[in-house]
């Protein structure tokens, strides 16, 4: 007797629609951080160092190795001010 | 209360006044932090007595560290310049495969300890800095230098009966 596969073709519908959400997903994750896998788990100073990379190179997953950093950078760190709570 | 984070902050303000030339100008350092991570370890090893001197300066500043401390404060940053400079002369490659693959992997060094080893072999005979966990018990091997690597996605670092690309 030969392998029932009527029966399995149900199973490998379901494991396609999953494995292709779960691929676009990824893809859309990929070009949203750059052509990089995305960052998981962040603490505070993960996402310090993250302001600090968009401060640098104008994007959050941008990432240089010059010595020197460019002009303005010393002077754009900027205070996050709220409204007063009366 | 002005050391809590910002809630709901919907406006921010750039404040573009510069130090006042009493200060001397110290060029801030360019590298993000993927490259920065990379090259911690040789900061540290170049650059340990500055830092912990700017570390003491703020713990008994009590609060007025960032006034107090900027003469050590200087000295940390040019330091540290200067080994990023002699890295990006001298072992530029290498560096850059280990920051890349570095922020490949979530910034997570026990992924990325194949490229890492080349790169402290290239610094160490180059530079002769070498990288040393602080605080690392003895009589262990340190975790950079292990064979196996329990948590990262490639298993295993560099064998010595590997040939290397």
């Amino acid at each position: 007797m030969g392998v029932p596969f009527e029966a399995l073709i149900p199973y490998a519908i379901m494991l396609g629609m999953f494995g292709l959400t779960g691929a676009g997903l990824s893809k859309i994750r990929h070009m949203q951080n750059g052509g990089k896998r995305a960052r998981h788990s962040i603490d505070q100073w993960d996402r310090q160092m993250m302001d600090r990379d968009r401060r640098l190179t104008g994007y959050l997953r941008g990432q240089t190795d010059e010595v020197a950093a460019p002009p303005g950078f010393e002077l754009n760190n900027p205070w996050r001010t709220e409204k007063r709570i009366y | 209360m002005s050391t809590r984070q910002p809630r709901f902050n919907q406006q921010v303000l750039l404040d573009t006044t510069p130090l006042p030339d009493s200060v001397p100008k110290v060029t801030e350092i360019g590298a993000s932090s993927a490259p920065l991570l990379s090259a911690s370890f040789f900061i540290g090893a170049r650059c340990g007595p500055y830092n912990d001197d700017y570390m003491k300066c703020k713990e008994d500043a009590h609060g007025r560290g960032e006034i107090d401390c900027m003469k050590e404060g200087r000295k940390v940053t040019r330091c540290a310049a200067s080994v990023l400079d002699d890295i990006n002369k001298n072992c530029l490659e290498e560096f850059r495969k280990h920051w890349q693959c570095l922020e490949n992997n979530n910034q997570q060094l026990w992924h990325c300890r194949r490229p890492e080893q080349l790169l402290n072999k290239c610094v160490f005979d180059k530079l002769g800095l070498e990288k040393k966990i602080p605080g690392a018990p003895e009589n262990e091997t340190p975790v950079h230098l292990r064979k196996r690597q329990i948590f990262s996605h490639n298993f295993s670092s560099i064998r010595e009966d590997e040939p290397q690309t």
